[in-house]
């Protein structure tokens, strides 16, 4: 990947892709990065569905992480983000909207993004669609890219690696030639 | 004149438990800490003491010395409960006490004569108020802390040194009555030193010299000198304020301005005491009698009375008190805040009164239990954590280490599914089940790997033992399926992505 960053501060970027496409993976990565540089992160989680297990293994210091489970309401999930970008202190305020279909109003995507420059919090968002619009100043697809198994006989016992694609569709200041980068990523599985 | 009586409860550790269970104060007990096999002996009673039970042994070896003996775990709470009931019994007898040690208290008996008597009163009385409250106590009064500690651990009830006879009482004292640490003992058993006047005699410079401060504190026990200055203990304040009202209030917005006055004077007073609170109880006296008590956790100590309105607002708006309301009290459990300042390179973090507010804020939304920091479990129980309170810690970040890892996106609960395997056993269709979307009734597993076994906890009831398998399905997801051989379920754990 270029010197863009999953990390923006102060400004909004968005994660989308299928299932299986590396999105939550990359999400765990940023909070990784994070939280490793001493910052405190923010985890809000709409569908329930972070692996303490698989967060440990990618670095992430689970103290500096608040998780905020919000068991599929997405509304109160969107809400409580508003209120986590707020409090000024946050390195990183992660929104992880799974599968659902879930479209910010303009009004609140602008208020985020505002609030998110005043506290120099960068907010990721991740879901399977753009949910926010012109105000992300960085959005970025994920698609599988390659399965990789292995195995100590002809018959494979494990996943061992997946390959993810990484496409920016929109990069707010940055030069046209880097618009349509693509990126490779590979994520092994422990 | 000065006089100093002491009060000691030996073997404090297992006369607690005595206190709790009076039938064992005939049985030879132990306090044990730790688990088994490493459990140890963290104190005995007499009886247990008799048959060679001693501390620092393991529970093993203390059976074995003694086959009745009956133990039990140390607690901490239990014992640091008890340790303040000792001293608010003393209390109501001097109104100067010091906490000396768990089961020791100093008490300044000076100045009692015309309200409890002479001083064999005043012994017989702080015994007696111990007795009340589970404890059998012996007391020492003497004209110095010191001595009177010597007097208290004779035997006896009550032991009282006249004034002026403190040499002549300690002359004759056995060292090994005495508690001094154990090398001492042994060095003095060397030089033949045996009771309190033999060490009193000798040479203060010269046992500076050889022994050290342990020899010189020694010295000052012997020759009755008290050490330390007396440092007194006072009850723990009470921080509660309280009003009832003149009518009864059924709405939130009538509450408000009560509280507000209440959080007021609260809040004036912990900063008085400098202190601050970190948890926050509203007790709500209902129509019919009823009380209804709340607590409410402040993620961080605070004193400001307009963000503990705030949170109380929340919660009464969160929890309704379902009847009219005739009285409020609101009381805070206080701690000392420390002040920390970050590091230079430090990352800046959350304020901790901004913390408070914007959880509180966040729990009334989804609710307590749905908001803090994981922490994992020492299993290999998949998807073992608890949820703690989020208290981001100070300074710098560990490192943490970290390779770009294949995330899982838990199932919560795991979904149950129907599989078809092939003969070998391995996952070839999935079944979903009824509330599935239309048309994605089952699906073909294009690839599989495992089975990775698990299993755990094989000598509880909670013994499992699980198959995993990556299985890729024709739209490209990868999930991880799981059969339970205990209960012979498949369901899906998660889906990697």
């Amino acid at each position: 990947m270029s010197a863009v960053s999953p990390l923006q501060k102060g400004e909004i970027t968005e994660i989308v892709g299928g299932l299986s496409s590396g999105r939550t993976s990359l999400l765990l990565a940023a909070l990784a990065t994070a939280t490793r540089q001493g910052g405190v992160a923010a985890l809000v989680d709409a569908e329930d569905s972070f692996d303490v297990a698989s967060a440990q293994r990618a670095g992430v210091d689970l103290r500096r992480v608040l998780w905020v489970r919000c068991a599929r309401c997405y509304r109160a999930a969107v809400t409580v983000t508003d209120l986590l970008v707020h409090c000024p202190g946050f390195a990183v305020v992660a929104l992880d909207l799974g599968q659902g279909a879930v479209r910010i109003p303009a009004a609140l995507a602008f208020r985020l993004r505002l609030a998110a420059r005043r506290a120099a919090v960068a907010v990721l968002i991740g879901a399977r669609e753009r949910t926010v619009g012109s105000t992300a100043s960085l959005a970025i697809r994920a698609a599988q890219h390659a399965l990789e198994w292995s195995g100590p006989g002809p018959v494979t016992t494990r996943l061992s690696r997946l390959g993810t694609e990484l496409e920016i569709l929109r990069a707010r200041g940055l030069a046209c030639p880097e618009r349509l980068e693509l990126a490779r990523l590979v994520w092994w599985n422990a | 004149m000065k006089q100093f009586a002491v009060v000691w409860v030996p073997f404090f550790a297992a006369a607690v438990e005595e206190r709790c269970e009076p039938r064992l104060r005939d049985s030879p007990l132990a306090v044990v800490t730790g688990a088994p096999p490493a459990a140890r002996v963290a104190d005995a009673n007499a009886a247990a003491r008799e048959h060679g039970v001693a501390p620092g042994m393991t529970e093993t070896e203390a059976r074995a010395r003694c086959a009745s003996l009956v133990t039990r775990p140390v607690s901490a709470e239990r014992v640091r409960s008890a340790r303040c009931t000792l001293l608010e019994a003393a209390h109501a007898v001097s109104p100067r006490v010091e906490d000396v040690a768990p089961g020791l208290v100093d008490v300044d008996a000076s100045g009692l004569d015309r309200l409890v008597g002479d001083a064999r009163q005043v012994g017989e009385e702080l015994a007696r108020r111990a007795r009340l409250v589970g404890f059998t106590a012996t007391v020492g009064v003497a004209r110095t802390r010191a001595v009177a500690r010597v007097a208290a651990r004779l035997g006896h009830r009550v032991s009282v040194v006249a004034p002026g006879e403190e040499a002549s009482f300690l002359a004759g004292v056995r060292l090994a009555v005495l508690d001094f640490p154990e090398d001492l003992r042994a060095t003095l058993a060397e030089w033949g030193v045996r009771t309190a006047g033999e060490l009193a005699a000798l040479p203060r410079d010269a046992l500076a010299a050889r022994l050290g401060a342990p020899g010189l504190d020694a010295h000052d026990v012997v020759l009755g000198i008290d050490g330390a200055p007396f440092r007194p203990w006072s009850p723990p304040p009470f921080y509660q304020e309280a009003q009832g009202l003149d009518w009864e209030v059924d709405r939130l917005d009538a509450l408000v301005p009560v509280l507000r006055d209440l959080l007021g004077r609260l809040c004036a007073r912990l900063e008085g005491g400098d202190v601050h609170a970190d948890a926050l109880t509203v007790q709500l006296a209902l129509t019919g009698r009823r009380v209804d008590d709340r607590q409410i956790v402040l993620a961080a100590p605070i004193r400001d009375a307009a963000l503990m309105l705030a949170l109380a607002k929340l919660d009464l708006e969160a929890r309704p008190p379902g009847a009219a309301v005739t009285g409020i009290a609101v009381s805070v459990h206080v701690v000392h805040a420390r002040v920390v300042t970050g590091g230079l390179w430090d990352a800046p973090a959350p304020a901790s009164r901004d913390l408070a507010s914007v959880l509180a804020r966040v729990a009334a939304l989804v609710g307590p239990d749905a908001v803090g920091a994981a922490a994992p479990i020492d299993t290999h129980r998949p998807d073992a954590f608890v949820l703690v309170p989020f208290a981001p810690p100070d300074g710098g970040a560990d490192d943490h280490g970290g390779e770009p890892t294949l995330a899982l996106r838990r199932l919560r609960p795991p979904r149950g599914i129907a599989v078809e395997t092939t003969p070998d056993g391995r996952p070839a269709r999935i079944g979903w089940d009824a509330s599935a979307a239309p048309g994605a009734r089952s699906s073909r597993v294009v690839r599989c790997a495992g089975p990775w076994r698990h299993s755990g906890e094989w000598w509880d009831v909670g013994a499992w033992a699980h198959d995993e398998w990556d299985a890729a399905l024709p739209d490209g997801i990868v999930c991880r399926l799981v059969h339970d051989r205990v209960t012979d379920r498949w369901v899906v754990e998660g889906i990697y992505d």
